[in-house]
């Protein structure tokens, strides 16, 4: 009978200290990267944590101090708790539209084979387009005169249904959420579809064999392998709509009124028009702090689901 | 055994530690602030932000640098763009010899020193270029609302007259007769399109119209004092003026139902009016001449007139008259003193001739002014010029926006006039 021992490598001087210079060249070859990371992330971040507390026109060398002065103008503004709930609204439409359509599309383009190309391409198209070239095709097609959906619907004989779209509180924000959606469903279509594309055709097959049917197939084979793409692409996505700047921008610009005001261009207009740096400031720290809390807890979430 | 010891850095750490230093100290240096612009002293930039003067502006930079010894370069980033870019070179130190000077929104500039003070050349004899009220709207008076110290920094070759722009055609409106109250033109637009609205206004002019349908019943230093903030906005005059917003909604006649919002609402109401023609009345500045000019150079079948006022009130009604295109001057830039030599040539009376003539706008010089030397559509309003509003103060971008908001909502039916000018009084408040 023969015993194998294994031993513990022993940590000889020499060896440390290889490990040591080993460690300290890797950090070598990270201090540029850590550098950029630390100049244009990490600086900016703090000095506007640091901007929150101080009054700012932009253009001037004075910066005072005000203390908790900006946070309580912003406790006290309308428009930013509007917009808050705006985003949420359009983050919403985001997740569950944005996602639903983007995971329906990724399974009927996976079942076409021969098709895959031409609609992989064609879904994500409109995600390759500048946000300002978005905005205008929609406003164009949304304009209440001379706009392409009325001028259809007129033609139709059902001029009846012809409105404003987006001049109109009722139908601007789920006309802005629509574009939204349709802008970015193509990035989470693509990754639906990689991630599809990963689970094994043999699963399904034994699942077919034992009898599964389509639902069941997708909801007990597909749906779990699924699970860390839909996790990552839920995130970037609801992330993305909380985000909304370009769409509400070129579309609305936050009107009629405020109705389709959003945090980020909130945060613009109080800096470049108002010349408010520091309550700009206040209010991206505290969106800044929810959006952060956000992705800690779908973070959460997804580890406790996932069971590490 | 081997010593514990510290071992000398090698060459190649050497290099990294002196490459990854040298990269924080450039990252680090992108951040400064120079404090001036050090451009070439023979070269002056212009940081142009209209569009409509563009083209003239370039025809007399070239002119000038031709018989003068430095080249005189014109920027145009665009107008949406101007704030913000002419914002980020203030921060950056990098500000431009010579910059487009608004008429709102440049206080923080004059007050961080990025504008001369021209006070005193304008008492040595360039005043008597000017009109007294082109004059009077560039003077920063003590102690005004926007804490600018006393002083004048901008010269302008160009007076925005607001008032109603008509076409004759869509609307049946005669302009050698226009309406002679809100009512009477009401009626008209109604007659001429019972089904569709034909007035439009941009949501980020309502606060001129709103001053404009205010005079008839509050005098200009009541209008004044509101918008320095030391009268409120929930006077009586400003309920009767707002209430118009509800007189327009209710009778129909705003195209669409809603007042264009939106970073380029006025645009969007100027292309509505002169290229599209869907809309026949719009409430704008004289400057729009210019737009469709460049826009829409066909269509010259237009006329404008001063807003029919509202029936009722003590005072006449007077129209709203700011500064238009003009410029500041950069006194920490590489060459002031031929900077200002430039602005002093270019407000001169035969260069406003050429802005007047090639751009449409309406000189700010006395004697184009009394030559009538206007665009074709805009004498009607500009022999109006000496009885317009004498109120230098103007809106805070809070209050602007305030006041666009309110009337959109108004017009919607989501607010009352009452509740409308309590937010705009809210918005006077922050900003002070």
């Amino acid at each position: 009978m023969t015993s194998a021992t294994v031993s513990a490598p022993v940590a000889t001087p020499a060896r440390r200290r290889r490990g040591r210079r080993r460690s300290l060249t890797a950090w070598l070859f990270l201090l540029p990267a850590a550098a950029f990371v630390l100049a244009l992330t990490i600086a900016p971040f703090f000095q506007a944590i640091l901007m929150s507390f101080q009054e700012w026109d932009g253009i001037s060398m004075e910066t005072p101090w005000v203390g908790l002065e900006n946070y309580a103008a912003v406790m006290s503004d309308s428009e930013f708790w509007g917009s808050m709930r705006n985003v949420v609204t359009f983050g919403l439409a985001g997740f569950f539209l944005g996602n639903g359509i983007a995971i329906s599309m990724a399974l009927a383009v996976n079942a076409a084979p021969r098709a895959r190309a031409f609609f992989r391409t064609a879904f994500y198209l409109p995600s390759v387009f500048s946000v300002v070239v978005v905005g205008l095709i929609f406003r164009w097609l949304l304009e209440p005169r001379v706009g392409v959906i009325n001028t259809l619907l007129e033609s139709l004989g059902l001029g009846a249904l012809a409105h404003n779209w987006l001049g109109d509180p009722a139908t601007a924000v789920p006309a802005v959420a629509l574009t939204f959606v349709w802008y970015h469903w193509g990035f989470a279509f693509i990754l639906f579809l990689a991630g599809l594309q990963d689970v094994p055709k043999e699963l399904h097959e034994a699942a077919s064999l034992d009898g599964a049917l389509a639902w069941g197939r997708f909801r007990y084979v597909t749906w779990p392998h699924l699970a860390p793409v839909t996790s990552i692409v839920s995130l970037l996505t609801l992330v993305a709509a909380l985000q909304i700047f370009g769409t509400v921008q070129v579309l609305t610009n936050g009107g009629p009124g405020s109705h389709t005001m959003v945090p980020t261009l909130r945060i613009y207009n109080e800096a470049f028009s108002s010349f408010r740096y520091g309550t700009a400031a206040a209010m991206s720290v505290l969106f800044g702090g929810a959006l952060m809390a956000l992705a800690i807890f779908q973070l959460w979430i997804t580890s406790r689901r996932s069971g590490r | 055994m081997v010593k514990d010891s510290v071992h000398p850095i090698s060459r190649r750490t050497c290099i990294s530690l002196a490459g990854a230093g040298g990269l924080t100290a450039a990252i680090s240096a992108c951040g400064g602030n120079g404090g001036a612009s050090g451009g070439d002293p023979s070269e002056l930039l212009f940081y142009n932000q209209s569009r409509g003067q563009e083209a003239a502006l370039t025809k007399l930079a070239e002119q000038y640098s031709a018989q003068a010894d430095v080249t005189v370069r014109v920027e145009t980033p665009g107008p949406a763009d101007f704030p913000a870019k002419l914002q980020s070179k203030a921060q950056s130190g990098d500000m431009p010899d010579i910059y487009s000077a608004l008429d709102e929104g440049m206080a923080p500039y004059y007050k961080a020193g990025w504008a001369m003070d021209l006070t005193e050349q304008m008492d040595s004899g360039w005043s008597d270029t000017f009109t007294p009220l082109a004059l009077s709207l560039t003077r920063f008076a003590e102690g005004n609302n926007l804490e600018v110290p006393p002083g004048i920094y901008s010269a302008h070759w160009d007076l925005n007259i607001f008032g109603l722009f008509v076409n004759p055609e869509t609307t049946g409106v005669d302009l050698a007769t226009p309406p002679a109250t809100l009512e009477d033109l009401i009626d008209a637009l109604v007659e001429a399109s019972p089904d569709q609205g034909l007035f439009s206004v941009a949501a980020s002019l309502c606060a001129n119209l709103l001053q404009e349908l205010g005079s008839k019943f509050l005098s200009d230093e009541e209008i004044e004092a509101t918008l320095s903030g030391s009268a409120p906005w929930t006077a009586p005059g400003w309920v009767d003026a707002f209430g118009a917003f509800e007189t327009l909604r209710d009778s129909g006649v705003i195209a669409s139902g809603t007042l264009p919002g939106g970073s380029d609402d006025n645009p969007g109401v100027e292309k509505s009016f002169f290229s599209v023609q869907d809309v026949g009345a719009i409430y704008n500045g004289s400057g729009a001449v210019a737009v469709a000019r460049s826009t829409a150079p066909d269509f010259t079948d237009y006329g404008v007139v001063g807003l029919p006022p509202i029936s009722g009130g003590a005072h006449a009604p007077r129209s709203v008259v700011r500064v238009g295109k003009g410029a500041a001057i950069n006194p920490k830039g590489a060459n002031p003193e031929a900077a200002l030599a430039f602005v002093t040539w270019l407000s001169e009376p035969a260069q406003q001739k050429v802005f007047a003539e090639e751009a449409g706008l309406t000189p700010t010089a006395a004697e184009l002014i009394d030559a009538g030397d206007v665009a074709e559509q805009l004498r009607a309003v500009a022999a109006g010029v000496d009885s317009a509003q004498a109120v230098p103060s103007t809106f805070t971008s809070d209050v602007r926006t305030a006041i666009g908001a309110a009337a959109q909502s108004i017009v919607l039916g989501e607010l009352g006039v009452d509740e409308a000018l309590e937010d705009v009084q809210s918005a006077q408040d922050r900003s002070a």
